[in-house]
Order: C-alpha cells, then structure tokens, then sequence
C-alpha cells in the first residue's frame, strides 16, 4: 500500500515536473521568437532609413540637376552672348542659384520623372496656343458684334487633379485662354468666370483637363508608375 | 509677422518663377556692360525675388533660405569684395579702382583685366545691395514680432 | 512699317488713359489695384514698341522684364496688404 502510494506520489512529482520544462521550454521559445522578431524590425528600420535617405539624397539631385539644366537653358536664352567665358558664367550662376534653390521650382516630383515632365509639358505647349487662336477668334466675334451676345456667369466644377502645380496649370491654362477667367480654386473646386455659353460647355468638356492630368502624371499614369518605381525598390534593396 | 498666402496659384506661381528671377538678377549683374543692368540694378532684382518669397511663403520659409544673419554677413561680403578689389589696385601700385593694374596678377591684357575688374565689383556691389534691401524687408516686416 | 508700330503705340497709350481713369475714379481700391495692374501690362507693350521704333529691341526687351517683375511684385504686395487691412 505504502509502495503503491510512494510510486504515485513520484509518478506525480515526475510529472509535474515534466509540465514545468515544457512550460520552461515554451516560455524559452517565445522569448527567442520575440528577440528574434525585435531584431528583424531593427535591421528593417535600418534598411529602411538607408534607402530613404538615398531616396532623399537621390530626389534632392534630380532636382538639382533639373532646375540648373532649366536655368542654363533660360540664361543662353536671355544672353546671346555664346563665347565660353559667357556660358561659364552661365553655367556657374545656374549651378548656385539651383544648389540653393533646388525645392523651389521642383516639389513633390518622384525620382526620374521630371524628364517626362518637362517633355509634355513642352509638348502641352502648341496645343494651348492654338486653344488661346480660336478662342481667341470666338470672344473677337462676339464683342465686335453690334448687339454683343454675351453671357457672363461664374461656373464651377470639381476637378480630378491631386497636386497643387497640376490645378495652378490649369488654373493659368483657362486664365490664359481668352472669355474664361479662374477666380479661385478651394478644395478642388475651381471657380471660373466664363463669358458665353460655348466657352462654358467647352470647360465641361474637360479636355483641358485630361492633358493637364497627362502632364503631371495623374489619373491612370499614377498607379503604373507606382507599380515601375516599386519594382527599382526592389532591385536597389536586393530583396 | 507676414503669413504665408492662402492662395494656392499665387503660392505655387511665385515659388516656381523664384529661380527665374534670381537668374534673371544675376544675368543682369553679369552683363552690366553690353545691356542696361549693373550692381544695383541686378541686386534690387536679386532682392525683388526675396520679398516675393517673403510675402507669397511666409516669412519662416524664407528664413530657411536667407535669415537676418546670413543677409549681414552677405553684405559684409559684398564690402570686402568691393573694397578688396580696389585695395588690390592699390597695393599692386595704381590708384584705388584702378583696375588695369590687375592685369599683373591675372597674367592677362589691360582691357580683359579692366573687364574682370568691373565684373568683380559688380558683384560686390549687387550682394551688397541684395543684403541690405533684405534686411531692410526683414527688418520692417519683423518688427511686430520681436515686440 | 516704322508708322505702323508708331500708330499702335499711340493707340496703346490711349487704353493707358483708359485705365488711368479707372484707376483715378475707381469706386473700391480693388478697382483700382486692377487698373494699376493693366496700366502696367500696357506700358510692357509700349516700352517693346519703343525699343523697335529706335531699332534697339535687345536692350528694352531686358528693361521691360524687370517692369514685368516688379509690376508683377507689387501687385502682389498690394494684393497682400488689401487682405489684412481689408476692404478701404
């Protein structure tokens, strides 16, 4: 009886003993989990805080190097003088003013866009001149008119651009084409004054719009772009 | 204390024509002796471009680009090398301004010397005014915020 | 040709009086801040007109971007100061 019991009572103090190295053992494996999960999310910030500020630094250059070509260009336009001690000249100014100056004239531009930006926007060019010729024509044909139909009215219309450089481009698109005047943009609303009923429609239209939208990169161009940029994430980390 | 505009063209035009201008003010600094221009002329466009700045951006913004003290010691540089130049004529044995003297030390003729002469003093003069006509802005423009 | 450009010139310096007298008898400051603006924008014309009459295009092309400039400055300025003082 008594050896029974003794036999028990080890069996018992085995096996509660067995249940705390496993509880151990458990609480063991947890605390090497955690340290290990602490030590990824320190190498990812690391990692991370590497390629932003490459990005950074990265960014910073392409603006740099953006607005001095722009200045440099600017600077030949206005000097005519193309001897090389005119164009070093040049060149030296364009260099400090963009070294001082580079988040000026360039925000928000995602790295190695701004040659595509540059590019449409030269393109968008011609366009709007011919758009400002036949409006021009139109408002003509009307104020010379002995009865002068017009009819002013103030419209407003949302607009699908995000950043404030694609709504002022448009905003200095309708200013500059002639019968429609933008009074105020607040909240992505644009307040234009238009001077007769086919200016109007024309605004409704959204061509305008949609070729500002082009320029800049918005709309659709957004996401294919994200989805190439993430793809060169990738590549410089070498995950 | 001048806050920064609300309106997003006139903050968004006058950020992006910035540049230009500074540009444009160097530009007429440099050519002072083909078109009409010089120190002053450039230094005052040079200045224009920072009170757009100021008011367009607020005046925090422009501190990050030119504070009172940058603007004292950039006039203090526009001084020296004013001064400096027509030292150097002196000491090198002509009169103060006497740019032709330079021509020894450049290692060039008289007339390019002359040439590279003014340009110097030219931006001597147009830092100097640029700083001046900004710590006046500042000055003006900063004074119900100290008090 | 140089007639041509004279009589545009004159008739610029017309519309100048046109908008001189907006600018004096306008009823609000507004007016007349916009009369100023276009005052300005009409002697730019003017100044590019007098540079082609005396041939010398190059140098009042330069003079009338710094009128651009600083009309531009101080309309903005202007416009400014009308926003914290209010309507006078």
């Amino acid at each position: 009886m008594e050896v029974t019991l003794l036999i028990e009572a080890t069996e018992n103090a085995f096996r509660i003993l067995e249940e705390a190295r496993s509880h151990a053992a458990g609480i063991m494996d947890t605390t090497i989990e955690l340290m290990a999960e602490e030590h990824r999310i320190i190498e990812e910030k690391k990692v991370r805080a590497i390629f932003t500020g490459a990005r950074r630094r990265r960014a910073r250059f392409q603006n740099f190097a953006g607005t001095a070509c722009i200045l440099f260009v600017f600077w030949v336009l206005l000097s005519g003088h193309f001897d090389l001690f005119h164009l070093t000249l040049g060149g030296l100014c364009a260099a400090f003013v963009a070294y001082f100056f580079h988040d000026l004239l360039f925000v928000n531009v995602r790295v190695g866009d701004i040659r595509t930006v540059v590019w449409r926007f030269i393109r968008y060019i011609p366009w709007l001149l011919g758009q400002i010729l036949i409006a021009n024509m139109h408002v003509a044909a009307l104020v010379l008119r002995p009865k002068m139909p017009i009819r002013p009215r103030i419209i407003t219309f949302k607009t699908k651009l995000e950043t404030d450089i694609s709504r002022v481009t448009l905003a200095n698109s309708i200013t500059l084409t002639p019968g429609t005047v933008t009074i105020d943009i607040r909240e992505g609303e644009f307040y234009v004054h238009a001077l007769s009923h086919l200016v109007a429609e024309e605004l409704y239209g959204g061509e305008m719009e949609d070729r500002v939208a082009h320029i800049f990169m918005e709309g659709d161009h957004l996401y294919v772009q994200d989805v190439l940029d993430a793809s060169r994430i990738y590549e410089t980390l070498g995950v | 204390m001048i806050q920064k505009s609300d309106d997003v063209i006139v903050r968004t035009v006058a950020r992006s024509l910035m540049p230009f201008i500074l540009i444009y003010g160097l530009y007429v600094v440099m050519h002072g002796h083909y078109s009409p221009g010089g120190g002053f002329q450039g230094g005052v466009i040079l200045a224009a471009g920072f009170v757009l700045l100021t008011v367009t951006q607020g005046i925090e913004r422009t501190r990050q680009h030119m504070s009172q003290k940058t603007a004292c010691v950039i006039s203090s540089v526009g001084l020296l090398i004013y001064a400096g130049i027509g030292a150097l004529c002196l000491i090198l044995g002509g009169r103060y301004l006497d740019y032709g003297r330079l021509s020894q030390l450049l290692q060039v003729d008289q007339p390019t010397a002359r040439s590279l002469g003014i340009l110097g003093v030219e931006i001597g003069v147009a830092l100097g005014v640029m700083a001046v006509m900004c710590i006046i802005f500042f000055s003006i423009f900063a004074a119900d915020e100290t008090e | 040709m140089n007639t041509f450009f004279l009589l545009i010139g004159i008739g610029m310096c017309v519309l100048v009086l046109g908008c001189l007298f907006r600018v004096t008898y306008g009823p609000t400051i507004l007016n007349r801040a916009a009369g100023i603006s276009a005052v300005g924008t009409k002697t730019l014309v003017i100044l590019m007109i007098i540079g082609v009459l005396h041939g010398r295009i190059e140098m009042f092309v330069d003079i009338s971007m710094v009128y651009a400039l600083l009309n531009f400055v101080g309309c903005i300025v202007l416009a400014k100061y009308l926003e914290r003082a209010g309507d006078i």
